[in-house]
This record gives structure tokens, sequence and C-alpha cells, in this order.
């Protein structure tokens, strides 16, 4: 069984935004829209021992996803391998798995047209995963920080990285089981 | 409806003043068919007339309400789809919502002059039996309005059992106010008197000794959503999640203090027990109207208390994009 899962090395990350313009560029995102922002707290420290970690953020892609419980249009689905997604034509746009969502990862446009609005989030870009290829904003990240990949295979990447290190999850106590793990900036190696 | 451009998704409201308006027009026409349907089981039929008006615009805000759910979404005529599939609260809501309002309305059907009646007016055990069904729905709405919001997982004020509770007595105080205000004004003549078969009390009923009953149950009500609410609020700014500890401290020191303290405790709780106790004009008039404010104002300052839990950098990232852009980037939004 396949269970699509994201790895965020922060240790490589460098913010430096091209994650979030691909992503936007390949789904054709209204501009008020922003499916993976990178963030950070700016350089902690005092110099010359500083650091700055950056945090990309997406949708977690839950194993107990809240959004699509809430949805009374089943609009919010979630497929057999993991994947949360919003079947645009059945969303009425009530914004409830907006609200339900603890890492604001859906969002309405105030672009789209009176009446035509839709909930819109990421879908590990779906389409593109099930010919073979990888998310646009994972072939696009140049310093590798994200890996994307079949947690329920062993030989994957995103396998070995999340039972070989430590990592870390937004939010687990709400019981939402994020599928999106982040190697922590300093540190994540197992002891 | 459409909303403002907000660069700051932490900042953003998602539901805004039509959603505020229909949680408490549901509670208090959810309440009103419950408080009704109840005086009804209890009191007999007859009691019927004397709250007939009430059920009927209980009836009203519902549906007043439920046009307000539909005008707030993106694409309302999706709207039909939640009858079709989903196990959502919000389906559950939807369709407690049209029973209540059909059940109310059938209900009543069987309280107008007998001029007007028509074949169905022997029919009576349609009358009980929607009496019942009313009484349940309406129980259902009223309390699913707090279930509702209290579901949301994300929302750290809104995320507590402590909420559905509030809520509920809120609309049995609204809903105890709108009986008093409407009972026994139409269809029932002046000096209708009902014999009770039930009650140990009084050998007969009228609508003026409803009305005192009224007030009496809503002067509990008040001291309890008092208590309910100081509970919640003061439970919100005791928590460990910094969300729910930083909207109670808004409500109970920061800008919504005097909104919180003035407003809904002193003005909305406090002096309507007091103008019940003096009775008079007081009670007919001042108590009823601070009552429903107060059950108003409660659902906005909720309703907007909706920030989530905030991820480490977030509103660094949202607050440094552009801002004051709107204009410019209404204008860009072709080709999309």
């Amino acid at each position: 069984m396949t269970r699509y899962a994201m790895v965020m090395d922060q240790r490589r990350c460098i913010g430096c935004q091209s994650c979030t313009v691909a992503c936007r560029t390949w789904n054709e995102l209204p501009l008020d829209i922003l499916y993976n922002p990178v963030v950070g707290e700016g350089v902690v420290g005092e110099f010359p021992h500083v650091h700055q970690t950056f945090t990309p953020l997406i949708c977690m892609h839950c194993d107990n996803p809240p959004c699509t419980i809430c949805c009374p249009c089943k609009a919010s689905q979630q497929d057999e391998d993991g994947i949360v997604w919003v079947e645009s034509e059945k969303c009425m746009a009530c914004k409830a798995c907006v609200n339900s969502c603890p890492y604001g990862a859906r969002d309405v446009s105030a672009l789209d047209a009176p009446l035509h609005s839709y909930v819109r989030k990421c879908n590990f870009c779906k389409d593109r995963v099930r010919e073979g290829e990888l998310p646009y904003c994972v072939a696009t990240c140049h310093q590798k920080a994200r890996i994307f990949g079949d947690l329920d295979d062993p030989n994957s990447d995103v396998s070995k990285l999340v039972n070989g290190l430590n990592t870390n999850r937004i939010f687990p106590e709400l019981g939402t089981d994020p599928q999106v793990y982040y190697i922590p900036d300093l540190g994540g190696v197992k002891l | 409806m459409s909303h403002k451009m907000d660069s700051n998704k932490l900042e953003k409201h998602y539901w805004i003043w039509p959603i505020a308006i229909y949680l408490f027009l549901g509670g208090l026409g959810g309440g009103t068919l419950f408080v009704a349907g109840m005086f009804d089981i209890l009191y007999g039929p007859e009691a019927g007339y004397i709250t007939a008006l009430a059920v009927l615009a209980g009836v009203a805000c519902l549906g007043f309400g439920s046009f307000l759910l539909v005008f707030e979404l993106g694409q309302p005529l999706v709207f039909l789809r939640v009858f079709l599939s989903g196990t959502a609260i919000l389906k559950y809501g939807a369709c407690l919502l049209i029973l209540a309002m059909g059940f109310g309305f059938v209900n009543f059907l069987y309280y107008l002059p007998a001029e007007w009646q028509l074949f169905y007016y022997s029919w009576t055990w349609i009358r009980d039996l929607c009496c019942w069904l009313m009484a349940i729905c309406g129980l259902g709405v009223m309390v699913y309005t707090g279930v509702f919001l209290a579901s949301m997982k994300a929302k750290a004020f809104w995320n507590t059992p402590a909420l559905p509770v509030l809520f509920t007595v809120s609309a049995l105080s609204t809903a105890t106010v709108l009986l008093a205000i409407l009972a026994g004004v139409w269809p029932m003549p002046a000096d209708f008197t009902v014999q009770l078969a039930g009650a140990a009390h009084a050998a007969e009923f009228d609508a003026h000794k409803l009305v005192e009953e009224l007030h009496f149950i809503d002067s509990i009500l008040v001291i309890a959503e008092v208590i309910v609410l100081l509970v919640y609020v003061l439970m919100m700014r005791a928590a460990g999640n910094i969300t729910a500890r930083t909207i109670a401290i808004k409500w109970l020191q920061g800008a919504w203090a005097p909104l919180f303290w003035g407003g809904m405790i002193c003005l909305g709780l406090v002096i309507p027990f007091f103008c019940y106790r003096l009775g008079g004009a007081g009670a007919e008039f001042i108590a009823p109207v601070l009552v429903l404010a107060a059950g108003l104002l409660l659902r906005f300052m909720v309703v907007f208390s909706d920030q989530r839990h905030e991820i480490a950098g977030e509103r660094r990232f949202y607050n440094r994009l552009p801002k004051g852009d709107e204009a410019f980037l209404h204008e860009w939004k072709a080709p999309y």
C-alpha cells in the first residue's frame, strides 16, 4: 500500500522561496493564495554565534484529517495513498475545512468570481505524482531540502529518513497525525 | 459572499457577520421551538394557543438564519449537495434546521383561527406528533450551533466543551424572552384561558401567567449564563494554549473588555436579572431587548475570536508580505 509523505530537511533549506514561487506558477494560483510559504523567526543568537532556521509549510496530508471530516459536501476528500484534495466542482466554499485545519493550509481567494469561489489547497501535485514525477516544489528545490516518496516503501528516501533520523511534526498533539516530517536544523541525528 | 483580500492569514476571519447572526438566530429559533414544544407537552395542547406566534417567529428566525448561511457560501447552488452526501456536523445541522422549520410550521397551522382551518383540523395526532418532533429538532439545532464551532480543532478558543454549554444556555435564555414577548399576542382571544390538566399549582392558565413564569425562568437562565460565561473565559485565561490565553486576555482585560464586562455581563445579563426581580416595564420591555442584544453580541465576539494555533515564524512571514496593494492586485487578477 502506498502512503505518500514529505520530509523537510531544515538543515538544507535556505529560505529562498523557490518552492513557493514554483508552486504558484505550476498551480496557476491567484495572487492572494500561497500553498507553501517558507517561514522563519529570523536570525537568532549573538554574533558570531548566530543561526537562522526556515520552516517550509505545506498541507500536512494528515492521516486523520479534520478537514475531510467536517466537509458537508464530500468535496474535501482523501485518497487511499493519503493525498488530501478538494474537488472544486463539489465545494460550496462554506469554509468549515479552512477553519478546521490547524496548519492554515487551506484558503479561498478574494479574487475568484462572485458565487464561484472554492477552497484551494496543495494536493501534492497528484497528477504529476501518479505519472511517476515529483511534486513541483520538490522538483524545484535546488537544495534538495524537500524529499517526497512512499512512506510504506522501506527503500524510499522518505522512509529511510523518517525511520533513521529524529524528525519533528507540527502539532502532533492535536491528533491529526500529519505526514510531513521535519529534520531539525540543529540536530536530526538519532542518538 | 466575497471576502476582503487580506495577505495575513493569521488575522483573516473566514466566517464573518452572516455566520454570527446565523448562529444567534439558530439558537434563538431552535430554542423557541424547544421551549414552546415543552410547554405544549407539559401543559397540554391548549397551551399552544399562547405560544403559537412565538413558534412562527422561531420558524422565521431559522429561515432567515438559513438564508444567511447560504448567502455566506462561495457557491450557494452547491448547497443542495449537503442533503445528498456527507456525514459532517454541518450536514446534520442543515437537516435539523429544515426539519425544525417544517414541524414548527405544521404545529403552528393547528393554532390558526377556526375560520382559517382546513381539512387537517381534526387530525390532532399530527399536531401532537409535530409538537414532539419540533421540540426535539429545536433542541438539536440549539445544541448544534455550539457543537459546530467547538468541533474546530484548529481554533483554540472554540475547541472546548464549554462552548456548546454556553451557546445552549444563551439560546434558552433568548428563546424564553421571545416567547415572553409574543405570548398571547395572536391568534388567541384576549380573555383566553387554558384549563390545565397537568399543572398542580394553578387550575387555570393564561398568557399573563405564562409571561410571569417565563420571566422567572429567564432570571435563572441569565444567572446561569453569567456563571457559564465566566467559567468559559476564565478557563481559557488559565489555559496552557497561548492563543486561547491571548484571546481570553483580550476579552477580560484588553480591547474587548468594555464589550465583555459592560456590554455582555452588566448590560446584557446582570441588569436584565434585576429588571425581572423588580417587574413592571423593566421586565417587559428593557430586559428582553438587553438579553437578545447580549445573545447577538456573544455570537459576534465568539465568531471573531477565531485565531488558530500559530506556527513559529508564521506571523513574521505574513507581516512581511506587501500590504495596501489590494486594489493593484485586484486589477492584476486577469487571466485567473
